[in-house]
């Protein structure tokens, strides 16, 4: 601090202008092709080519809000709005659902023949397979589930990429609680159901929401999936944001609204977890 | 109320034997100390009690009945654990009234039970808070509360002290001995304080390396250690411990010959003298030299250079009364003395070395 202190004051203030400029370039830089979204979206069909420039609306431009009008009111896009709130949040449930346990039995307990360790890295596995060499498989037993093109097919897929996920943060986190507590509620009457009920699940809740939130937003922009197992009823937001071409090439008005509205959801579901997202992540790193 | 008895106890994780053969009886009511170091096997013993462990051997009796496949749930057992354990995510009346859920007690009882017990360790006014809003000895208070709600017929306490400062430690001591004593339940402490184990147990296990050392009250561990290792966990400052050689009614300790009377012990011995059993003395006694002064307060202690080695001295009284470098004399009662046979480290009885000058 003395050091600092002692430095000239012209000195400090360049680097801190400097530190300023990069910083403000990055913003700039991460901010522009959502600024440029939204300028798109405020244009007529017609200036998408032709303005030049930061295409400033009022200055460029007349904006108009025809394309999200459009939007907003047609029946495809909220139907793939249900349909990405549907699966995400479905595929989200049922990894939880499927996952804790798991990630709970793998930090708990030992398994006879096969160390639990091994086990965990077999799940992480999962996520080392590129999801494309199983498009073709998964696309086959769909259909003989007769369950292509629909929003259960898409869940079960998600959840299947979602689940190891899952299981390795959330084991992470039971290892972390003290395992005394889970011994106190054995010695004061309960059994392992209700240490892991009343005890491990609500101090894992944080690490549990903020693992929710990543498997939605994991499912919410989900593609290639989407793309071969839906073709109409089951179609997602991010679908139908690569299917705003028509005969006449790509409408970049209609695909910058689709684009905006498809970031709210996960963006204000971010915003209201943000507490329990931070504590979650940050659980497994630092222990109390 | 139980007598608890372990008939040739064993543990073992994997490959790694912490218990090897433990066998110890404790009567109803009773109020034992399991003494040891980290790693001596005391906290495995207390949680084969609560039943967290299963025994790898032998049989653990409850009342002469055996209990080695009863569930925890099952033994009625209440434990206060080191870190106490307390639901971070419930009140303070949840987390008393959290053992009394699986007894199917009226919901009226459970409220009153709580109260009781909150009263017993006076945390009552603490009800509505969290265990984070407490301090660490209203935690502990907490801790035994859960503990004794439901009328355990064993009380576990795993160095139940170790989290607290030291002025407190002193307080709680006295608390949960006075508490041991009016409620009269069996109660098993684990501790590596010597200090918390003498003064509140009635009788004290020492352990070192899973196996018994001496089982005793605190004072025949403190007079009659039963080896070199509990003369040397026991007792604070820590017993001199001075490796000599006996022969022929003399004890050669750094080639400083001492007498020997009694029972003669013979070759390789341990002599243990403990510091607060030497005396400076003005004649006689061996000759010495003061290196160090570690004024403790009500007492002093002091290192010296003496012909049998470097040697503590304990002299009570406030104020050091002698300076480095300052030549005494000093000199201890026979009866003091405790000696060990090498090897084996075991107590030779009936042995008596006297500075007598060989």
């Amino acid at each position: 601090m003395a050091e600092m202190a002692a430095r000239p004051v012209g000195e400090r203030g360049f680097g801190e202008s400097l530190l300023w400029l990069v910083a403000i370039c990055v913003t700039l830089a991460f901010f522009f092709p959502f600024y440029w979204a939204i300028s798109q979206g405020l244009r007529n069909p017609i200036d998408t080519f032709t303005v030049s420039g930061l295409g400033v609306p009022w200055l460029s431009f007349d904006p108009t809000l025809d394309n999200w009008i459009t939007q907003l009111s047609s029946p495809e896009s909220r139907r793939a709005l249900a349909n990405s709130t549907i699966v995400s949040v479905g595929a989200s449930v049922l990894a939880l659902a499927l996952g804790t346990p798991a990630a709970y039995a793998l930090a708990r307990f030992r398994f006879r023949r096969v160390p639990n360790i091994d086990i965990t890295i077999w799940f992480l596995s999962q996520r080392i397979l590129p999801p494309v060499a199983t498009v073709i498989p998964f696309y086959l037993v769909m259909r003989a589930f007769g369950l292509l093109d629909t929003q259960l097919a898409l869940i079960l897929v998600n959840a299947t990429f979602v689940l190891p996920f899952a299981v390795v943060i959330l084991r992470q986190t039971f290892l972390d609680l003290p395992l005394e507590l889970e011994e106190a509620v054995l010695v004061d009457g309960g059994t392992y159901r209700t240490a892991f009920m009343r005890v491990a699940l609500p101090l894992a809740a944080p690490s549990i929401a903020a693992t929710a939130l990543i498997s939605f937003a994991f499912s919410w922009n989900e593609f290639l999936f989407a793309i071969t197992l839906s073709s109409r009823d089951s179609l997602t937001i991010p679908v139908f944001i690569a299917g705003s071409v028509d005969t006449r090439g790509v409408q970049f008005w209609f695909m910058a609204v689709r684009a905006l509205i498809a970031m709210v959801p996960p963006v204000l579901i971010a915003l209201l977890a943000q507490r329990y997202i931070v504590r979650g992540l940050t659980l497994g790193a630092v222990k109390g | 109320m139980a007598t608890i008895e372990f008939r040739r106890i064993q543990k073992q994780f994997g490959d790694v034997t912490v218990i090897p053969d433990m066998s110890l009886k404790i009567d109803d009511g009773e109020f034992v100390s399991l003494l040891g170091p980290s790693g001596c096997g005391k906290s495995t013993t207390l949680f084969m009690l609560a039943g967290i462990y299963l025994p790898s051997g032998g049989d653990l009796l409850f009342d002469g009945a055996r209990v080695n496949e009863v569930e925890a749930r099952d033994r009625n057992v209440g434990i206060v654990f080191q870190s106490y354990a307390l639901y971070p995510h419930m009140t303070v009346f949840k987390n008393i009234a959290f053992p009394l859920k699986f007894k199917k007690v009226p919901d009226a009882e459970v409220s009153r039970r709580v109260h009781d017990a909150a009263e017993l360790v006076r945390v009552a006014e603490l009800l509505e808070r969290r265990p984070e809003q407490l301090s660490g000895g209203q935690q502990q208070r907490v801790a035994l509360a859960r503990a004794l709600v439901k009328d355990p017929t064993l009380l576990l306490l795993d160095e139940p002290l170790s989290n607290l400062d030291a002025s407190l430690r002193l307080v709680m001591r006295t608390e949960i001995k006075a508490l041991q004593e009016r409620l009269k339940v069996t109660t098993v402490l684990v501790t590596h304080d010597q200090v918390e184990a003498t003064t509140m147990a009635d009788r004290i296990v020492c352990m070192s390396d899973g196996k018994i050392e001496q089982i005793g009250t605190p004072d025949d561990l403190y007079r009659r250690p039963a080896s070199r290792f509990v003369a040397a966990f026991v007792g604070s400052p820590p017993i001199n411990l001075l490796d000599g050689y006996a022969a022929d009614g003399r004890l050669i300790v750094n080639d400083h010959p001492l007498a020997l009377e009694g029972e003669p012990a013979t070759g390789e011995v341990i002599l243990g003298i403990r510091p607060e059993h030497l005396q400076f003395m003005a004649t006689g006694g061996l000759e010495c030299r003061i290196d160090q002064i570690e004024p403790m307060g009500r007492e002093t202690l002091y290192v010296a250079d003496s012909p049998l080695g470097n040697i503590r001295v304990l002299e009570s009284g406030a104020g050091a009364r002698h300076a480095p470098g300052e030549n005494l004399r000093i000199g201890f009662h026979p009866e003091h003395v405790l000696l060990f046979e090498r090897g084996r480290e075991t107590l030779i009885t009936g042995a008596r070395a006297s500075v007598r000058q060989g």
